[in-house]
């Protein structure tokens, strides 16, 4: 199973179908405070956005460059904690600390996607991956370590400023409170949507084209002349920047960061999950993949625990309904071997299929 | 004149195969019996498919279409090291040889099962090929490009092969090596059946009784190789030459 | 009256390579500026101690890399699956009663028994492991990074839900609490078990590889398993069997992680993949010797920084790996 064979060009013909259902999905995350105005639901909306992000840049290195880094997960982690260092030690948190914070954030991503990028041209693929592998544990331990910094295992709580201060209301509207947790959520909405706009534009642009021949046959592309290493590095810069505006976006929602919610492997792993479900080279699988596993990540505990309740007081038992973790693994190996190419990936295996019988 | 073509066994016979490599349709129905005894030479371009074919008689490339018969059994679906087993020895073009090992480990690797007979092999082959003693403790990868190839294919004598695939031994070889080749080819095909790709048509001459031209992915030809050299025109538009 | 040309390709060792050793071993020499002998002694056996378990990590990382090609990220779940198997018959162990009154001798049996334990343990699930899942993604780097780091993923699941997810508790042989004191040097007994064994190991290993016809399969494998296959060798048999024996040896290398650190946690296992990826790349993909070298040489590196500026010992690490990337990407012994 080559990468090649995952993923193909759009056909021109299919974007209506696609414009039309993008703008269903972004007027249902509009109304939906107001229709269900449900804590639980809005959570699970913000976070399927900020992963549809995180993702949808993974996919842009994985799927439509053919870089795999176990480094994303860092550099969302890096955005997460530039904005609760900043909110958290500055006395008075104003709106501008946030554009300080993104800034920063994107400076210091840019920087260490830049030294992985160098290395990346000295060794193989596997090699590549791992090196990141082993980046992503460090910034891991040093989240853990650096406890003077980062508050340690137990993280850093910290308030936004002004209107998404989650204390202040401004009333009622449509039986919703118009308080900060909604100001932000709209917030996120549209960065999001900014942002995924951004990466269409990327994917589609002729830098984007060139990533996919490298893609498809990097040496071929090196003979038609192209310096193939520079749009790596722009891909690689990009798609790091983009995880870790995502990762500012999460501590916003949050406003609470700790190692283990951004660095840790299993955030790396989820993240390869989304990918695969939705399908590598497809970025509107991004959606799709989150979609399927915040969604599931919320429901399947409660499930899982009614389950175990039913059963007799096992402890084994017990264990195995909270972990359900364990599912979401065996799943993804599970999808890994057996449909590697996701959701969407498959679909257009399916219509592509369909179109050669067609023209037959 | 039917009464002079004698019937020999068969030891491999091709039927319809295909081969396909990712998406490349190579073999596009390749059919071919190999009687006993001699040298079947298979020729044609560059690109024609003729290691392709080797490599799926081997069972080293997944047939998708056809049938391979060995000595009477069928083989498409058999795995390299079965097919090994039933007799089948095998020179590839490229990396013939193990490099980081030394020429006593390429002897000792081949060797599947190490008994007496084989030990008594292996005496004679040194025999046939004195150079590879001198070299014996030496890594493979720093013999010369003829020493290689004589390793590559001393290698395969060793064991009690009723078939012998080889592909392409004289490429990079200087004109003189490939004399001393010749020589020990001619030497092998007496004792075991070889089929031998080959691009140096001299070296086919010399050493095949009879040859298949492939072209496309298909034969295009058969016949005895004296009869092809005396055919300028297959020979033309066929092997360029 | 010409003099042959030296032709370098044709030495075995390399000019470069002596220099290279030469600026090695000053290099491991130069921690002994800032601290006494005493504790340069002592950090330098931690050190090796802590490198031969790293090595037990890596060399079978490193083979089944070589070998079959297959980037294992799984190996990390065997270290600390064998830490559990270990522990489990320690704690059998214990409950009998025959830990806590166990001299040197006794001490060394049980911790026999215990490796024994894990590694069969190690082996069975690597076996498990690799029929199941790693056959189906031959020849697919991307797929087998994905589906090791899922499979590694499940089995810390699996042990989560087994033992919890909190640190558990080694009891170790009373045999090993005790220390050597040589020339004023605190030499604890187990780390020179963990040297010994490393060696041991190393020894067995080479061995195995180098004079045994197994060894010369393997050896021709990692080089061209197409040779293999067409000289009659179920490669598909040895993959396996390469594959379980690498994760046998982590099995082994995290139950003597737990009992070096007289804990054992589901986790435990990912920060060793750390250093053990390191060493795989500093010492070349592929070889045994590079592991062993690599190994000692990060867990040296360890030692001394993590005692000199505590903050920068792993970042040492990585700054080690990234200058023999720049200066050799193949790694100290890799070929490929």
């Amino acid at each position: 199973m080559d990468i090649t064979e995952i993923t193909k060009l759009e056909p021109a013909g299919k974007s209506n179908i696609k414009g039309l259902a993008l703008a269903g999905v972004i007027f249902v995350f509009f109304i939906i405070p107001w229709i269900v105005p449900s804590f639980r639901v809005m959570d699970v909306m913000a976070k399927i956005m900020i992963f549809t992000i995180v993702v949808a840049s993974f996919d842009l290195l994985l799927g439509y460059t053919g870089i795999l880094s176990f480094a994303h997960g860092m550099f969302f982690g890096i955005g997460a904690y530039s904005i609760a260092l900043i909110l958290y030690y500055s006395k008075t948190p104003a709106w501008y600390h946030i554009l300080f914070a993104a800034g920063a954030s994107i400076v210091i991503s840019m920087v260490i996607s830049l030294m992985i990028s160098f290395f990346s041209l000295r060794v193989k693929a596997i090699f590549f991956a791992m090196l990141t592998l082993a980046l992503a544990e460090f910034a891991h331990i040093l989240g853990v370590q650096w406890t003077s910094l980062t508050g340690g295992e137990d993280g850093i709580s910290f308030t936004l400023p002004g209107i998404f201060n989650f204390n202040q209301t401004l009333g009622t509207l449509f039986n919703t409170q118009v308080n900060g947790r909604l100001m932000i959520y709209y917030f996120i909405l549209i960065i999001t949507i900014f942002l995924f706009a951004g990466m269409l534009r990327f994917i589609r642009s002729p830098l984007g084209r060139v990533l996919k021949a490298i893609r498809d046959n990097e040496q071929r592309t090196i003979a038609l002349g192209y310096k193939t290493f520079r749009y790596q590095t722009c891909s690689i810069v990009f798609s790091a920047c983009i995880a870790s505006l995502a990762g500012i976006l999460f501590a916003m929602w949050l406003c609470y960061v700790n190692p283990d919610s951004v660095f840790h492997t299993a955030v790396m792993v989820n993240i390869l999950l989304m990918v695969l479900i939705g399908g590598m080279g497809t970025l509107y699988g991004s959606l799709i993949g989150a979609g399927f596993f915040i969604v599931t990540e919320n429901w399947l505990p409660g499930l899982l625990k009614s389950l175990a309740g039913l059963s007799s007081d096992s402890i084994l038992l017990a264990n195995m309904a909270s972990r359900w973790q364990l599912y979401f693994g065996i799943l993804f190996v599970l999808v890994v071997i057996f449909f590697p190419k996701g959701v969407i990936g498959t679909i257009r295996v399916i219509l592509d299929r369909r179109q050669q019988i067609h023209n037959l | 004149m039917p009464d002079m073509i004698e019937t020999k066994p068969l030891v491999l016979g091709l039927e319809n195969v295909h081969t396909h490599i990712d998406q490349h349709h190579i073999l596009q129905g390749v059919s071919l019996d190999v009687a006993a005894g001699g040298a079947t030479i298979l020729l044609g371009r560059n690109g024609a498919g003729k290691s392709t074919t080797l490599k799926s008689v081997m069972g080293l490339l997944p047939v998708s279409q056809g049938q391979i018969f060995f000595n009477g059994q069928s083989i498409e679906t058999s795995k390299p090291y079965e097919i090994a087993r039933m007799g089948m020895g095998f020179v590839p073009e490229d990396k013939a040889v193990l490099s980081t090992l030394t020429v006593a480990e390429n002897f000792r690797l081949s060797m599947f099962r190490e008994t007496e007979k084989s030990h008594e092999k292996l005496e004679g082959v040194l025999d046939l090929f004195p150079a590879l003693k001198k070299f014996w403790k030496r890594q493979a990868g720093l013999l010369s490009g003829g020493q290689k190839q004589m390793l590559a294919i001393a290698r395969v004598l060793v064991c009690d092969h009723t078939l012998l695939l080889i592909d392409e031994p004289s490429k990079g070889l200087a004109p003189i090596v490939v004399d001393q080749l010749a020589e020990s080819l001619i030497q092998i095909k007496d004792q075991t059946k070889v089929i031998l790709v080959e691009q140096n048509f001299r070296l086919a001459q010399k050493v095949g009784s009879d040859c298949f031209i492939l072209d496309d992915g298909r034969v295009v030809f058969h016949s005895s190789m004296d009869e092809l050299s005396r055919d300028k025109i297959m020979m033309k538009k066929y092997l360029g030459i | 009256m010409t003099t042959e040309p030296l032709n370098f390709q044709t030495r075995i060792y390399p000019f470069r390579q002596y220099t290279g050793w030469m600026i090695g071993i000053g290099l491991f020499l130069l921690p002994l500026i800032p601290m006494d002998l005493t504790t340069y002694l002592t950090l330098t056996v931690a050190g090796i101690s802590l490198g031969m378990l790293i090595f037990l990590i890596a060399s079978g990382l490193t083979l089944i890399f070589g070998l079959m090609d297959v980037l294992n990220l799984a190996h990390a779940a065997f270290f600390a699956f064998g830490a559990y198997a270990g522990f489990t018959v320690l704690n059998l162990l214990n409950n009998a009663g025959w830990i806590d009154s166990a001299n040197l001798a006794q001490s060394l049996f049980y911790l026999a028994l215990a490796l024994g334990a894990a590694g069969l343990a190690g082996g069975a699930l690597g076996m498990l492991t690799e029929k199941i899942v790693i056959k189906r993604v031959y020849g697919n780097h991307l797929m087998q990074l994905l589906v090791t780091v899922g499979v590694s993923f499940v089995i810390v699941e699996i042990l989560k839900i087994i033992w919890g997810v909190n640190d558990e508790v080694v009891p170790v042989p009373m045999g090993f609490q005790d220390a050597f004191i040589i020339f004023g040097v605190f030499i604890e007994y187990f780390r020179v078990v963990a040297i010994f064994l490393g060696i041991t190991i190393f020894v067995i290993l080479q061995y195995i590889l180098k004079k045994t016809k197994l060894g010369i399969i393997v050896r021709a494998g990692v080089e061209n398993q197409e040779i293999v296959k067409a000289t009659g060798y179920n490669i598909s048999w040895i993959f396996t069997l390469v594959f379980a024996a690498g994760a046998a040896l982590a099995a082994i290398g995290g139950t003597m992680m737990a009992i070096f650190n007289q804990a054992v946690d589901p986790g435990m296992g990912d920060q060793f993949l750390i250093f053990a990826l390191i060493v795989v790349i500093i010492g070349g993909l592929g070889s045994v010797t590079g592991s062993f070298v690599g190994a000692v040489i990060v867990g040296l590196s360890f030692n001394y920084v993590a005692f000199l500026l505590p903050k920068m010992a792993l970042g040492v690490n990585f700054m080690i790996m990234a200058v023999i990337l720049l200066i050799r990407p193949k790694g100290l012994f890799g070929r490929d």
